[in-house]
């Protein structure tokens, strides 16, 4: 070797050094994250639960992707696709030479096959984010898929988890008499479409998900994604350990940090905490029927009733005694990082002397008392509920609390037993038709148990979901959120971010609003 | 989790003549505790359950001796006014257990045969039957919060109680006053009730001083999932429990209940042990 | 020698056994809230709540489903978790000898401490030295487990950096080292409770008769010690521990909890709080069985060291 050339390697070795600067990114490694308890079932249709969803777009990937902002569609395993003016096509050009983590092809039929599965009304809860479909055909690198009626959810449908792309063969190899038990089988060792690839799963301890190497996704540096080899999830439940074993730099991530331990990790010279904006939002249903469950006049069936707890609810003093400091009040039903969140809601502003009115007005000037059921043991729910007591105390309005254990609040409400209760709601898809469906909608949930409902916003919201036009259909939305502010079913509080901690060294990590967390150009700094 | 048994072996040590302090110390601390349950206002200078949105998660100072929670409410008033429900909870978990299990053991203990066999049997299910299945049951039908939990506790406790208790009527039986008591024609509920259970129950006096400060660290476990005193009650575990989230920034949460729920331990233990050297058998 | 005795206890584990299946089962079903809806949460429509029960035979009369449930069992299989979708034995094989390690480490811990701690206590009662050792261990005994827990974990793991925090590991070197902490908590409170009884009992054996007897027989003390007081003080341990063990593997939830570790006690509280029924009723059915065979464990071993127990 003579010198010339060793200069040569030299050079280039160095140009490749500043390219690498240039891009920042370094890869390889594995990263462990905390989580604050496991995943249970990892089927992008029959899944039921966030533990699943949030992390399952690591595995499947989508025909479209949700934007890092949450908010719009990105190309995913489709690499264009394009709605028919009629509203009822939709067309989609897969990407070419895509291929599943074990290296076999992912061809239309997949898709076909997938997109079918997560329409069939034997699958599980998600159905309804697909129910517009009437027939999915696949030629080639062509999916066309065709609808019932003009739907604007569809893009962002086929952007959401449950439409996620398996692979139809290995799914019919798997081990099992049915469908359902192939559909166990497969989950416990999927092999899916997505950047990562599950390669091992110890149950309440551990996950280990590999790179898959076929990932079609470039990172900055032009090679495929994702930068890490490996991702280890670890399961810690309580959260000061799991702070305390990322302090410890056992962990280079942890999900689920307590609201309440914020503002110190954020001084915590190794560590970057991070607020990322959700759909987040925080709020007290109310039963609006005029009697409860055991036969007793409710005087919750009273819309002014309902506004004067409404307006006495200091939301800027909960948030800083329950969200410390971290949310921001809720202006609509819906949260403010949803599609088609009107900015010019204005919420309740906190209005003591209006809520007396209010309840004078309704006959209730000696005072009332209401009763909200709270989910026990957590903190959050007992914060909240000792503030409003507090608040509502001051208006003559006296808040009894009932503790329950989830299963049990849940089978209550279900049955519409109850008369209050602390409630959540995240997005699952880029779209406000499925809260709105859920929240201000008098179908099969009731409008969210309340049992409210307005012939106005029923009509709008059955003209919205067909709407195609953006602007009609934002004005639409805009119309039923003033509506439900003014009937108020629910109590409005705030919403909340999600807290993450990472290490310094931890780039490219992010949760979108809808709570997926995005692994894919993730990597660490040296 | 169950309440850790410390049964039939709790002896008392050999009769000393002079009296010893374990005792008096004992129920000195035991009426202050009294004291602070039965008249927190006269102690406390805030209310247990006001908030003061000036004064969030505050040090100890002046104003606030042992600092303020995360809702501003003063820990020293809110440690004061626990004394009553905590008392409440060493009572009550104990309390029940206590007569119930030592009247069966007599009983049992006295009787033997099959109804020894089928109380035994019972106690034996009771036993291998986990705790935790048995009190989420019953605050899932009839809520959480204290009475409830008193209730799957007693379903409990009551056990260990009829064992010492049996165990020890059963020795007794032995003894030569019940065989004399029996030779001169004495009915068996006066031999039982007059004779056997007064020297039979020291063991179960010894356990119930040692099953208070259970019940009350049982009271904190629970309330560590949310099945315990609900808020915003002052309950000393349930107080260390909200303080977990800030240990870091505000030890004072969690330390100042953490020593309440010794100093009750240690004036119970220490009741305890005193009470074993008082009560020794007599025969 | 016991064997009759041995097979007649075992015999009587039977009608227990059916015991703690009726109630496991009867309280399970009957306690409000079901599986179905607590997992697919406030926003699944009725029908679909419907169809998954269902699919899952919990539309059935509650006798049917009892039913199943022997016949199940009578096949030795305990049905499947409704959360997780595998077996329910799968998981006990994976999650019990999780918890088994705990417990037992706790309990070598427990009475390497409680043991030569109660007998120093003993010989130096009513000095300086019993008072601290005892009210050492009367603190421990004070404070609620979580709270021990979670001091052990910031001091001892995060603060000193000497043990990993929480965590199970992957051989047996590793898991005597991630469960250090752990079996630490849970062996502080059960030594608490051995030394204070284990301290009575030996006092008492140091101040009985034959002590004197074999004493003025000139036997040296460390023979005394040996022949008499440590023997005493075996047999109360080993029942002490059975009584306890109960509570040990009980007291594991929150232990599990605090370390990450991923046993049968966490587990069990999942379960409960999702209403898995077919995985409370095994975990219940499996606890069972492991305190009765401790028990009769305890009863044998007591038998064999202490020659005045009888076994009826």
């Amino acid at each position: 070797m003579n010198v010339k050339r060793m200069s040569r390697i030299a050079l280039s070795l160095a140009a490749a050094l500043t390219v690498g600067q240039a891009f920042a990114a370094t890869r390889g490694g594995q990263m462990t994250f905390g989580r604050y308890a496991d995943s249970l079932f990892l089927d992008p249709v029959l899944n039921d639960a966030n533990l699943d969803i949030w992390i399952l777009t690591n595995l499947y990937d989508t025909l479209l992707q949700p934007t890092a902002d949450g908010k719009g569609v990105q190309p995913g395993l489709a690499s264009a696709y394009s709605l028919s003016k009629d509203g009822k096509t939709v067309s989609l050009t897969l990407r070419s030479g895509i291929k599943f983590a074990d290296g076999s092809p992912i061809t239309a039929a997949d898709v076909k096959w997938s997109l079918d599965r997560a329409r069939n009304p034997d699958n599980g809860a998600w159905v309804g984010l697909v129910g517009s479909i009437a027939s999915v055909a696949a030629s080639g690198n062509k999916v066309t898929v065709t609808l019932k009626k003009p739907d604007p959810s569809i893009i962002p449908a086929l952007a959401t988890f449950n439409t996620g792309i398996m692979p139809q063969k290995l799914f019919n190899a798997a081990p099992g008499k049915n469908d359902a038990e192939k559909a166990k089988a497969f989950a416990e060792k999927p092999i899916g479409s997505g950047p990562f690839v599950l390669s091992e799963w110890k149950r309440g301890s551990y996950m280990v998900l590999k790179r898959n190497p076929y990932y079609w996704k470039m990172g900055e540096d032009k090679k495929a994604l994702p930068y890490l080899d490996t991702l280890r999830f670890e399961i810690i439940p309580d959260d000061n350990t799991r702070i305390l074993k990322l302090q410890a730099g056992e962990l280079q991530g942890a999900e689920f940090i307590p609201l309440s331990r914020v503002a110190e990790l954020k001084k915590d010279p190794k560590i970057n905490m991070v607020l990322f904006p959700s759909t987040k939002v925080n709020d007290i249903i109310m039963n609006n029927r005029p009697k409860l469950k055991d036969g007793s006049a409710n005087p919750l069936s009273d819309v002014r009733v309902r506004q004067a707890l409404n307006y006495a609810v200091n939301r800027d003093a909960l948030i800083q005694l329950v969200t410390f400091g971290t949310g921001k009040p809720m202006k609509s039903f819906m949260s403010s990082g949803t599609p088609l969140f009107d900015p010019a809601q204005k919420g309740f502003n906190y209005d003591p002397d209006k809520a007396k009115a209010l309840l004078k007005a309704a006959g209730f000037e000696k005072g009332l008392e209401v009763t909200s059921m709270a989910t026990s043991g957590s903190a959050d729910d007992q914060a909240l509920l000792t503030a409003l007591q507090q608040m509502w105390g001051a208006v003559g309005i006296k808040l009894k609390i009932e503790q329950l254990d989830a299963a049990t609040k849940t089978a209550r409400y279900r049955a519409n037993d109850f008369q209050m209760r602390t409630g959540a709601w995240t997005d699952d898809i880029a779209d406000p038709s499925e809260i709105t469906g859920y929240y201000a909608v008098n179908g099969d949930t009731e409008a969210a148990h309340t049992g409210f409902t307005d012939p106005a916003i029923e009509k709008l919201f059955i003209q919205s979901q067909q709407e195609t036009d953006k602007t009609k259909r934002a004005a639409q939305y805009r119309q039923i959120q003033t509506l439900y502010a003014a009937a108020s079913p629910t109590i409005f509080l705030f919403e909340t971010p999600y807290a993450v901690a990472l290490l310094n060294n931890v780039k490219g990590f992010n949760q979108i609003p809808l709570g997926n967390n995005i692994f894919e150009a993730t990597w660490l700094a040296k | 989790m169950t309440t850790m048994h410390s049964p039939a072996l709790e002896v008392a040590p050999r009769p000393r003549r002079w009296p010893k302090p374990t005792l008096l110390i004992g129920l000195v601390l035991l009426l202050v505790l009294i004291f602070a349950a039965l008249f927190p206002q006269a102690l406390a200078r805030y209310s247990p359950t006001d908030f003061d949105y000036q004064a969030i998660l505050k040090g100890p100072s002046a104003a606030h001796p042992f600092g303020t929670d995360n809702f501003g409410r003063d820990i020293l008033s809110r440690v004061i006014h626990g004394t009553r429900i905590d008392m409440q909870i060493a009572i009550f978990t104990t309390l029940f257990p206590f007569i119930f299990g030592t009247l069966l053991g007599a009983l049992t203990g006295y009787l033997g045969r099959w109804s020894d066999a089928v109380v035994g049997r019972i106690a034996d299910l009771v036993v291998v039957f986990p705790f935790l299945v048995l009190v989420i049951a019953i605050v899932a039908v009839l809520g959480p919060g204290l009475m409830n939990m008193y209730i799957a506790v007693s379903a409990v406790g009551w056990v260990s109680y009829w064992r010492l208790t049996r165990a020890e009527v059963m020795n007794q039986k032995k003894a030569e006053y019940a065989q004399a008591g029996r030779v001169l024609g004495y009915s068996p509920s006066r031999i039982l009730l007059r004779h056997l259970l007064p020297n039979a129950v020291t063991p179960a006096i010894v356990y119930l001083m040692t099953d208070m400060s259970l019940g009350i660290l049982l009271g904190a476990s629970l309330g560590y999932l949310g099945l315990g005193a609900q808020p915003p009650t002052p309950e000393w575990g349930v107080m260390v429990a909200d303080g977990k989230n800030f240990m870091a920034t505000a030890w004072w949460i969690s330390t100042f209940p953490g020593l309440a729920l010794t100093l009750a331990g240690v004036t119970f233990s220490l009741i305890g042990d005193g009470l074993a050297d008082a009560l020794r058998p007599r025969a | 020698m016991h064997t009759s005795y041995v097979l007649r206890r075992l015999l009587q584990i039977i009608p227990l056994f059916l015991a703690v299946m009726v109630l496991v089962f009867t309280l399970v079903h009957l306690i409000p809230g079901d599986p179905v809806s607590t997992l697919l949460g406030d926003r699944a429509t009725p029908d679909i709540v419907a169809r998954a029960n269902k699919e899952l035979g919990l539309d059935k009369p509650l006798l049917v489903q009892f039913g199943l449930f022997v016949n199940q069992l009578l096949h030795g299989n305990l049905g499947e978790s409704i959360n997780l979708k595998i077996p329910v034995l799968r998981l006990i094989g994976e999650r019990l000898p999780v918890t088994l390690f705990l417990t037992v480490y706790a309990a070598v811990l427990g009475v390497a401490m409680a043991v030569p701690l109660a007998m120093l206590a003993a010989v130096r009662r009513n000095t300086w030295v019993d008072a601290v050792i005892r009210a050492v261990f009367q603190v421990g005994l004070s404070l609620p487990v979580f709270y021990v827990a979670l001091q052990l974990l910031t001091l001892l793991g995060a603060r000193l950096g000497w043990f990993p925090i929480g965590g199970y590991g992957e051989n047996f070197g590793e898991h005597l080292f991630h469960l250090f902490l752990p079996a630490l908590t849970l062996g502080l409170n059960l030594a608490a409770i051995l030394v204070r009884t284990l301290r009575n009992s030996i006092i008492e054996v140091l101040t009985a008769e034959y002590v004197d007897f074999a004493r003025a027989k000139g036997l040296r003390g460390s023979v005394i010690m040996t022949r008499h007081v440590l023997r005493n003080a075996l047999i109360a341990t080993v029942t002490l521990l059975g009584l306890n063990i109960g509570a040990l593997i009980g007291g594991a939830v929150i232990t599990e909890t605090v370390f990450a570790i991923p046993g049968v006690g966490r587990l069990m509280v999942d379960a409960i709080f999702g209403r898995d029924y077919p995985v409370i009723q095994g975990l219940t059915l499996m606890f069972a069985l492991i305190v009765s065979l401790v028990f009769l464990a305890t009863d044998l071993i007591h038998a064999r060291l202490d020659p005045r127990a009888e076994l009826s």
